[in-house]
């Protein structure tokens, strides 16, 4: 039985001198969003791992920039490279992330990012 | 009297995170992923990094009006004129591999404050920044700001009018932050050097404003929370 040979140095070889993000550019399509959208953040079940804060899940959310295209945080943590998705930068109103966020402060935001498939359109 | 003035022991404590680093450590130079050599060179390299190459930057950016347009567009690019190579530098010439590459500069303005955090661990952009302050690793710090950002920024001896829109930037992905502070008044006629100066570790993550004459950050001591975090 020979061993399975897994290449290790994949990301290595592929991201040396261009740097990650930089280098999944131009592999994840068209994107679905643009600037000035608003968005709904899915609750989607996240197994083993997820880099999506509870706090924003079924949030609404402005995308205020296409950041970069990457794999999402639950494959890449496995390994897996091959769905390079776009990732938005959104903002958040606070008041819609905490009910009890004081009115006075009204205009407060707060802006992350997140991959493509974590959101829906409103 | 002689008792008093006993030195301090050098370790305290080893922490279990420290014993299991040492551990993964030497069993990777056994296994000649990395040499011991190499090893002692990256440290040497992070000790290097501090906040002086971004505070330049800030300086530069309220100079120059089209390098702060450079900086807001491409930070990596921008920080290449402050010699901070992202995508180059050890260890791993991709950008070490929390810090990532995506450098974002986050312009205030006025009515605008931006104040970083990372509540899933401590994304910070080491390359431009050091390492970061032991503040900003807490639970404390990172639970908090997003969901008070005025008290938390309060107890920085921050206070912002109400008219003023608080942003808290929540690093969790590949982008790495740093903010643009408004240029301060009192300030007109000065050098690059001279506003650099101003610029503090602190003013770059956005728990601060820049002052003439204020060129440290303020120490912190430690104050019970307003709104403690419960389960």
């Amino acid at each position: 039985m020979s061993k399975p040979h897994y290449d290790r140095e994949h990301h290595v070889k592929k991201a040396t001198g261009i740097g990650d993000p930089q280098c999944f550019k131009g592999e994840a399509g068209p994107p679905k969003f643009k600037v000035g959208d608003k968005v709904r953040v899915r609750d989607l079940p996240d197994i083993f791992y997820s880099r999506t804060q509870v706090y924003t899940r079924g949030a609404e959310a402005t995308v205020a920039e296409l950041v970069y295209e990457s794999p999402a945080p639950e494959d890449e943590a496995w390994d897996n490279t091959e769905n390079v998705v776009w990732f938005y930068s959104l903002i958040f109103k606070q008041k819609d992330l905490w009910p009890d966020y004081p009115d006075a402060f009204a205009n407060d935001t707060l802006e992350t990012e997140l991959p493509e498939r974590w959101l829906e359109p409103l | 009297m002689a008792e008093k003035h006993k030195p301090a022991p050098m370790v305290e404590e080893v922490s279990e995170f420290e014993v299991l680093e040492i551990a993964v450590r030497e069993l990777a130079i056994e296994k000649g992923l990395f040499t011991a050599e190499d090893h002692q060179r990256w440290t040497e390299y992070m000790h290097t990094l501090g906040p002086l190459p971004a505070a330049r930057l800030v300086a530069k950016a309220w100079l120059d009006p089209e390098f702060k347009k450079l900086a807001v567009e491409d930070g990596v690019k921008a920080s290449l004129e402050v010699g901070i190579d992202w995508v180059n530098s050890m260890p791993t010439h991709f950008g070490t591999p929390s810090d990532y590459c995506n450098l974002r500069v986050l312009e205030d303005t006025p009515k605008l404050k931006h104040v970083v955090v990372c509540t899933l661990c401590s994304c910070y952009p080491r390359p431009i920044l050091g390492q970061s302050p032991e503040w900003y690793r807490t639970p404390n710090y990172r639970r908090r700001l997003v969901r008070w950002p005025r008290q938390v920024l309060a107890e920085f001896g921050l206070q912002l009018p109400d008219d003023v829109e608080v942003r808290v930037e929540d690093s969790n992905q590949k982008s790495r932050f740093i903010v643009l502070p408004v240029r301060p008044e009192g300030t007109e006629g000065w050098s690059e050097d001279q506003l650099a100066e101003i610029v503090t570790r602190d003013c770059l993550i956005g728990v601060a404003t820049p002052k003439p004459g204020k060129t440290a950050n303020d120490p912190r001591p430690v104050r019970p929370a307003v709104n403690p975090y419960h389960h």
